[in-house]
């Protein structure tokens, strides 16, 4: 499932994983394991603490970040900085609640509009993505593109 | 992506917003864009030129007049941003929770 708030520029992403929340929470910084943050890299360094910081080179790519909550297994929350976020601290949110058998994890990705970006530019944002489908009719999905092995 | 904070800039005023939505149906010419507004003349140029320093607008000659029309690729750039995290973290959690059906699906067969 995702979802995307269009006040505050927010990605929501959810997966049910059939594990349990403490080995879904070690996997997810073990960059070895597909699909993590910082799988496929060309440097890596992770403090994995409260304050630690990472930094994560991806094809060519410098991204950093502070994590700003560690609690084992329910939450990680760190910065995320990069090119692509115009200088501005984003900041991705993971949880992982015990569903079953498995985990569900939920993953925020948000302020992509705050402080500098954004006052000026909210109603913008509102207006992409509120109407951005009226405008362009079919077309939409032209900006909906795959982006396997980019920088983001 | 310096080059998406004039597009950002430009739409983020109602009036230049109304003109978008007005031109997204068809090129017009100036005074037909200007015609739904009770702002001045003087004030919608204004709006025009932020419109076309963006890149949203493009004027072309047609016989004797001008006709502004709307271009939708800066829009697409602006909107393409956003897609991309949002396929950059479905990709990676669809490849993550595949790690786990996989490693449980071997851990059944052993």
């Amino acid at each position: 499932m995702t979802n995307k708030s269009v006040e505050n520029i927010e990605i929501t992403c959810e997966r049910t994983i059939p594990a349990s929340p403490d080995e879904v929470f070690d996997a997810w910084l073990d960059p070895k394991i597909p699909g993590t943050p910082f799988h496929e890299n060309e440097k890596l360094i992770v403090n994995p603490m409260v304050d630690g910081l990472w930094y994560w080179l991806f094809r060519g790519q410098p991204h950093y970040g502070r994590f700003t909550e560690f609690r084992r297994p329910g939450r990680i929350r760190h910065t995320w900085m990069s090119r692509k976020t115009l200088g501005e601290e984003t900041m991705v949110t993971v949880t992982f609640q015990k569903k079953g058998e498995g985990t569900l994890m939920t993953l925020v990705h948000s302020g992509f509009a705050s402080d500098g970006m954004a006052q000026a530019h909210e109603k913008a944002w509102n207006f992409i993505l509120g109407n951005f489908a009226e405008i362009f009719g079919s077309e939409r999905t032209a900006g909906n593109k795959t982006v396997t092995g980019q920088s983001i | 992506m310096d080059r998406l904070t004039p597009v950002l800039t430009a739409i983020s005023h109602p009036t230049r917003r109304a003109i978008i939505a007005q031109l997204a149906n068809g090129p017009a010419r100036f005074l037909d864009v200007a015609k739904p507004f009770d702002t001045a003349l003087n004030s919608v140029t204004k709006h025009l030129k932020l419109l076309g320093r963006a890149g949203l607008i493009e004027r072309r000659r047609r016989g004797r007049e001008v006709l502004i029309s709307f271009r939708g690729e800066p829009l697409r750039e602006v909107a393409g941003w956003v897609h991309e995290y949002e396929s950059f973290w479905n990709e990676r959690l669809d490849q993550f929770e595949q790690y786990f059906r996989n490693k449980k699906k071997k851990e059944k067969s052993e």
